[in-house]
């Protein structure tokens, strides 16, 4: 009786959790809960106002009442962290679903009609992937001015190629298999084919890079934003913190460390994520289990 | 062309475009597929068999180029209608079987679903699910594919290519990647249910003694072409191509203890264009002077039988009736030196 009883109770909990057997994953999983959380929850925390100047002395180090210092304005740093998390993320997240919308249409397109147009669909992914990342955001938001749509439409310029081809690649494995030609004899038509039967083959593959050009997306939201070609004054991101932080390196070095780690923490859990994720959806299979 | 015939190729003639150059796969192929009636297209590998039985749903390669020659299913000419009418002449019409029956499952569906999108639902999906022989059929509707046995699999493949009643069926080797106990049983299934239901089978096989015993139509393909057909009992009884004899006697299963069992020597041609003769003439025993360069005819032996050599049409005129041409070929072999030799080879 008790014999059957402890293997239920251990796999119950075993699979409660999500990545059994990852820590690295899991880890990556509670601190991006947690990031996740103070942004989605920052302006409710009690953290103080992250643009209200002179609510302490300029330029403080943390301490009890300011827990991660003060800047140049006398403005707290903690809620202005909770801020630049909330920018950061919305900014990249935006992007990173726009690139995968735009790339899981046009990868698979290429892969099912191939011919010219599959050509020309990859071949252009091509040139921009061969294109200096900063340089083509530096040009796109000189166009577009600076702000939050340059920014985004350039981490979606940015993160695209690369879907394309994943995405294209996973899904030529895919289109050439019987199930699909069981299907044209079935008489659907090509959209169906590639929502229905392509786009789950090939989800799993798609979610994986997905997490990648988060990170990508992020990193790339932070260096705009630290060139002064993203978020603008007075909002504030981790990258424009970063930025603003910059000149006082020597004096007051927590305005470029605190939200320079968290950066690096974000991108880590991302990343740690995205490996434990091809892990799980055995991407090189293609091959979605659920 | 008559009502009765679901599959009618004429000359039917397709290149592939490959990056040495063209690669004819059909040379001029002919075919017929009556409604009903159980055919096996049977050759080597690329032979043109597998072309032959993509193209009658125009679901060739992207590289694949419609030369000359035509191809009608259901009276539908399949190279000149539009995509619309094609769509529902696949729909309709045409069911496929493939080689590998778990491949042929989308792996990230359930069976049911799957049924569902071709158009087979609820009790339909039960009612055709246990005419294929699966038991526990609530269990099947809702598994994934790798939950399946390949044997389990190839019968729900079966059930969903015949679950929407198409006149004409190709199974593309179909038991050729299941295991070798289930072969006969899936076999066995397939022509039984497509007797049941009316619909034509083109069976694409390599598997002669499955022909024998399945199949009433037998076409024998060579360089893309179909050299040899007619009713399969005459033919494996009396071949009349040489290929169609060489296939036959490089057959496991008729030889004696201490006979060497006879391989067809050289390799089947990769054709770059028109064959100028007989593309089997390198290779054939029988060969005579004109053979590399004048093409044979299609031609009608007997009543029912067709058969592409010059041994029996050609500048000879056509000729009818087995014993006479049997007794040609005779002849031919003894003056032909070469097939004197062929057992002590290698």
């Amino acid at each position: 009786m008790s014999a059957a009883r402890i293997p239920r109770a251990a796999r119950v909990r075993r699979s409660r959790l999500p990545f059994r057997g990852d820590l690295l994953s899991r880890i990556a999983v509670v601190l991006l809960v947690v990031f996740a959380l103070v942004a989605v929850l920052g302006p409710l925390l009690p953290l103080g106002d992250p643009q209200a100047i002179n609510v302490g002395p300029r330029l403080s180090g943390p301490s009890g009442e300011f827990l991660a210092g003060t800047d140049s304005l006398g403005r707290s740093l903690l809620p202005r962290l909770a801020q630049g998390l909330r920018t950061t993320f919305l900014l990249a997240g935006v992007a990173v679903l726009l690139t995968a919308a735009v790339s899981v249409v046009l990868g698979m397109v290429a892969a099912y009609f191939g011919g010219v147009v599959g050509e020309l669909i990859a071949r252009t992914a091509d040139v921009f992937f061969a294109f200096p990342a900063i340089l083509l955001a530096i040009l796109v938001v000189t166009v577009s001015g600076p702000g939050i749509v340059g920014a985004v439409v350039a981490i979606a310029l940015i993160c695209s190629p690369m879907m394309i081809r994943v995405v294209r690649a996973a899904a030529l494995s895919v289109v050439g298999r019987d199930f699909v030609t069981a299907a044209r004899v079935g008489g659907a038509r090509p959209w169906r084919i590639l929502f229905v039967h392509v786009l789950p083959n090939v989800a799993g593959a798609a979610i994986v890079q997905g997490t990648y050009a988060l990170s990508v997306g992020i990193l790339l939201e932070s260096a705009l934003s630290f060139l002064g070609l993203g978020v603008q004054p007075p909002e504030a991101s981790l990258g424009s913190l970063v930025h603003e932080g910059a000149v006082y390196l020597s004096i007051a070095p927590w305005l470029v460390l605190i939200p320079g780690v968290l950066l690096a923490l974000v991108i880590m859990s991302v990343n740690l994520l995205g490996d434990g994720l091809r892990d799980r959806l055995d991407v090189r299979a293609v091959e979605v289990r659920r | 062309m008559s009502r009765d015939l679901v599959l009618e190729a004429r000359e039917l003639e397709l290149e592939y475009r490959t990056r040495e150059g063209r690669v004819r796969s059909l040379d001029s192929a002919s075919l017929t597929v009556r409604a009903g009636e159980i055919t096996a297209l049977v050759g080597e590998s690329g032979s043109g068999k597998s072309t032959l039985g993509m193209a009658a749903g125009r679901l060739l390669a992207g590289n694949a180029e419609h030369v000359g020659g035509s191809l009608e299913v259901a009276g539908v000419s399949v190279f000149a209608c539009t995509d619309e009418r094609l769509r529902a002449l696949r729909r309709a019409t045409l069911g496929f079987v493939f080689q590998n029956p778990v491949a042929a499952l989308d792996p990230t569906m359930r069976v049911a679903r799957q049924m569902e999108l071709v158009g087979i639902l609820g009790a339909e999906a039960t009612r055709a699910l246990e005419e294929v022989g699966l038991r526990d059929i609530s269990r099947v509707l809702r598994a994934y594919p790798h939950e399946l046995s390949g044997g389990m699999a190839a019968r729900v493949g079966i059930a969903m290519a015949l679950g929407r009643d198409p006149r004409l069926l190709i199974a593309d080797e179909p038991t050729a990647a299941v295991d070798a106990t289930l072969r006969e049983q899936i076999l066995e299934l397939l022509v039984e249910r497509c007797r049941e239901h009316g619909c034509a089978l083109l069976l694409l096989t390599h598997d002669l003694h499955a022909v024998a015993h399945h199949c009433t139509q037998i076409a024998v393909m060579y360089g893309g072409r179909v050299v040899e057909d007619g009713p399969t009992g005459e033919v494996l009884a009396a071949p009349l191509h040489p290929y169609t004899r060489a296939l036959l006697s490089a057959l496991p299963g008729e030889e004696r203890p201490g006979e060497r069992l006879e391989s067809i020597r050289g390799v089947p041609p990769v054709l770059r264009g028109p064959s100028p003769g007989c593309a089997f003439s390198p290779r054939c025993p029988h060969v005579m002077e004109h053979c590399p360069h004048v093409r044979p005819l299609h031609a009608p032996v007997e009543e029912s039988r067709a058969v592409c050599c010059h041994l029996f049409t050609g500048e000879l005129g056509a000729r009818a009736g087995v014993p006479e041409a049997a007794g040609l070929a005779g002849s031919a072999v003894s003056s032909r030196p070469a097939d004197d030799r062929p057992k002590e080879a290698r």
